[in-house]
C-alpha cells in the first residue's frame, strides 16, 4: 500500500486525488456536463489505466467465450464508463443527496434481510455497491457493517471509509479486509449482536484465507471468512447487488439466502455446497452483468487455471 | 435516496410545459433526456465557436481532420479549466455574501449558461451552418428565461429536495 508521504501517488490511478476530484465534481458540476465529461475521462482512463485495462479484457475473454478481441476492448470501454457513472454518482448520493430512482428484484428476501436478527450480505464489485449500503441502512433503519478489500493508496481508503460512512450518516461502519483475526472476532460479535454484515465476496486479495472454487470453467479462490463467519454465526447469507439501470436509477438484486451447514464434520465439507451456490449466483450476475463487474485487481480469474 | 422524480425537469421551459400538461414543476436534475440534450447542445456550440475562432481559412483536409479531432480534446480541457474558473468567481460571490443559498452547482450552471450563450451570439456571425446551430441555442435561451418568468409568477418554481 501506497503510503501517505508519496506526494505522486496522490495523482496514480487509484490515488486519492481523483476521489477528491470526483467530490469537487459532484458539489459544482451542472448535471448536464457529466455526459460529455464522463466520455471523455472514460477514454483518459482507458489509456492510462493499461494494467486494469488488460485485467478486464482476459476477464471478458472467460466470461464471453468467442468474444471477438477488438469488440472487447469496446466492452472495456463500457465497463469504464460505467463505472465513472457509477462512482460520481455515488459521490451525487452522497454530497448533494440528490433522487435516485430504484427497483427491486427479489423484494421478499431483501424484507426478510432487513427483519433478520443477523446476517452476512454476500456482495461483489459490482454497480455501486457503496450506493446500496446506505440505502439499506435507510431503507431499514439498521447499522451494516461494511466489510472492503484494501485500496492500494491508504489515503484513498481514509477518503472512501469517511465517504462511505458520511452517507450512511452513521449507520455505515466500515472495515478492511486484512490478514488477521481480530476482524474476524469483531465480526462474530456483530452478527450475535443481531448487525448486518456486508462483505465482497468476489476475489481475495493478498495473504487472506481463501477457498478453492469454480467461476465460468475456471479454478478460482474466493474469500473464505464470510462462509466461515456464517458457519460459526448460524447466520444466512443473502447475495445481493446493486446494479445502475440508467441515468441516476438502480437495480437492486437479491437472490435466495444460502445457508451454511454445521454438522461437526469437515469444516471444509460443510462450507463446499455454500461456496458452489455463491459460485452458482456470482456466474449468473457477471454474465448478465459483466459491463458492471468492476474487477480491476489483478490476481483473480484470468489468474487461474482452466480445470 | 428513494424519493423518485423521474419524468420531473431541470429547464423552466420544459417544467413549464409539464405544469401546463397537469404535472409538476419542480426541478429535478433526474432527467436523463435534458442531460444528454443540453450537454451535447453546449458543447457543439463550444466546439464550433473554438473551431471557427482557431482553425484557418487554408489548410489542408488532412490537417484540418486532425486539428478538429485534436479540438475535441481541447474542448474537453477547455470545459475543466472553465468549471474551474468559475468556481473561483463563486467563492468570490459567495465571500462578498451573494448568493450563498443558492447550491454552486446551478451558479455554475448560470455562469455556463451566460457563456455559452454568448458563444452562440458569435456563431451568428459565422456560416449559414453555423447561424443555424448559434440560432436554435438562442432561441431555445431565449425561451427558456420566458418560461423561468411565467414560473416565478405562478409560483411553479420550486426545487426537489431542497
Amino acid at each position: 500500500m501506497n503510503s501517505s508521504g508519496n506526494w505522486t501517488s496522490r495523482f496514480a490511478v487509484r490515488g486519492v486525488f481523483w476521489r477528491e476530484y470526483l467530490d469537487w465534481a459532484a458539489i459544482n458540476l451542472p448535471f448536464y456536463t457529466y455526459p460529455v465529461l464522463h466520455f471523455f475521462m472514460t477514454l483518459f482512463f482507458f489509456f492510462f489505466a493499461a494494467p486494469a485495462r488488460r485485467i478486464l479484457l482476459a476477464h471478458l475473454a472467460i466470461i464471453l467465450p468467442g468474444s471477438s478481441g477488438a469488440l472487447n476492448y469496446l466492452r472495456v470501454f463500457r465497463i469504464f464508463h460505467n463505472y465513472a457513472w457509477t462512482i460520481s454518482e455515488a459521490a451525487i448520493q452522497k454530497l448533494n443527496k440528490e433522487e435516485f430512482a430504484y427497483e427491486i428484484i427479489g423484494g421478499k428476501w431483501l424484507d426478510q434481510l432487513g427483519a433478520a436478527p443477523g446476517a452476512i450480505v454476500l456482495t461483489a464489485h459490482m454497480g455501486n455497491y457503496d450506493l446500496g449500503a446506505a440505502l439499506f441502512a435507510e431503507k431499514f433503519n439498521r447499522a451494516i457493517r461494511v466489510v472492503r478489500a484494501p485500496e492500494p493508496d491508504r489515503q484513498t481508503e481514509q477518503h472512501l471509509s469517511a465517504s462511505l460512512e458520511k452517507s450512511g450518516e452513521g449507520a455505515i461502519k466500515v472495515d478492511y479486509n486484512t490478514a488477521g483475526a481480530l476482524l474476524s472476532f469483531d465480526l462474530l460479535n456483530a452478527l450475535r449482536r443481531g448487525e448486518i454484515v456486508s462483505i465482497q465476496g468476489d476475489r481475495t486479495e493478498g495473504d487472506l484465507v481463501a477457498t478453492p472454487a469454480q467461476l465460468f470453467g475456471r479454478n478460482v479462490r474466493l474469500p473464505d471468512g464470510p462462509f466461515v463467519l456464517a458457519q460459526v454465526a448460524q447466520v444466512p447469507l443473502y447475495p445481493l447487488f446493486i446494479a445502475r439501470s440508467g441515468y441516476r436509477s438502480y437495480q437492486i438484486v437479491v437472490r435466495e439466502p444460502i445457508t451454511v451447514l454445521r454438522s461437526g464434520r469437515d469444516r471444509e465439507l460443510d462450507l463446499a455446497p455454500a461456496v458452489a451456490n455463491w459460485c452458482r449466483v456470482l456466474e449468473q450476475m457477471i454474465a448478465e452483468r459483466w459491463d458492471q463487474w468492476f474487477a480491476f485487481a489483478p490476481g483473480f480469474l484470468a489468474d487461474e487455471q482452466k480445470s | 435516496m428513494n424519493r423518485n422524480h423521474k419524468g420531473a425537469f431541470y429547464f423552466p421551459l420544459f417544467r413549464l410545459l409539464a405544469m401546463l400538461r397537469g404535472g409538476n414543476a419542480i426541478r429535478s436534475e433526474s432527467n436523463a433526456v435534458e442531460a444528454w440534450l443540453v450537454g451535447l447542445m453546449s458543447y457543439l456550440i463550444h466546439y464550433l465557436f473554438f473551431a471557427a475562432l482557431l482553425l484557418p481559412g487554408n489548410i489542408t483536409v488532412w490537417r484540418g481532420a486532425l486539428l478538429l479531432v485534436a479540438l475535441a480534446f481541447w474542448i474537453w480541457l477547455f470545459w475543466l479549466l472553465l468549471l474551474y474558473f468559475n468556481s473561483l468567481i463563486i467563492r468570490l460571490l459567495h465571500l462578498c455574501g451573494f448568493f450563498r443559498a443558492i447550491p454552486n452547482r446551478r451558479l455554475q450552471s448560470a455562469l455556463w449558461g451566460i457563456l455559452t450563450t454568448a458563444m452562440a451570439w458569435i456563431l451568428l456571425d459565422g456560416s449559414p451552418a453555423l447561424r443555424e446551430v448559434g440560432a436554435i441555442w438562442l432561441v431555445a435561451a431565449a425561451m427558456n428565461l420566458a418560461a423561468a418568468m411565467i414560473l416565478i409568477f405562478s409560483n411553479g418554481a420550486r426545487v426537489a429536495g431542497k
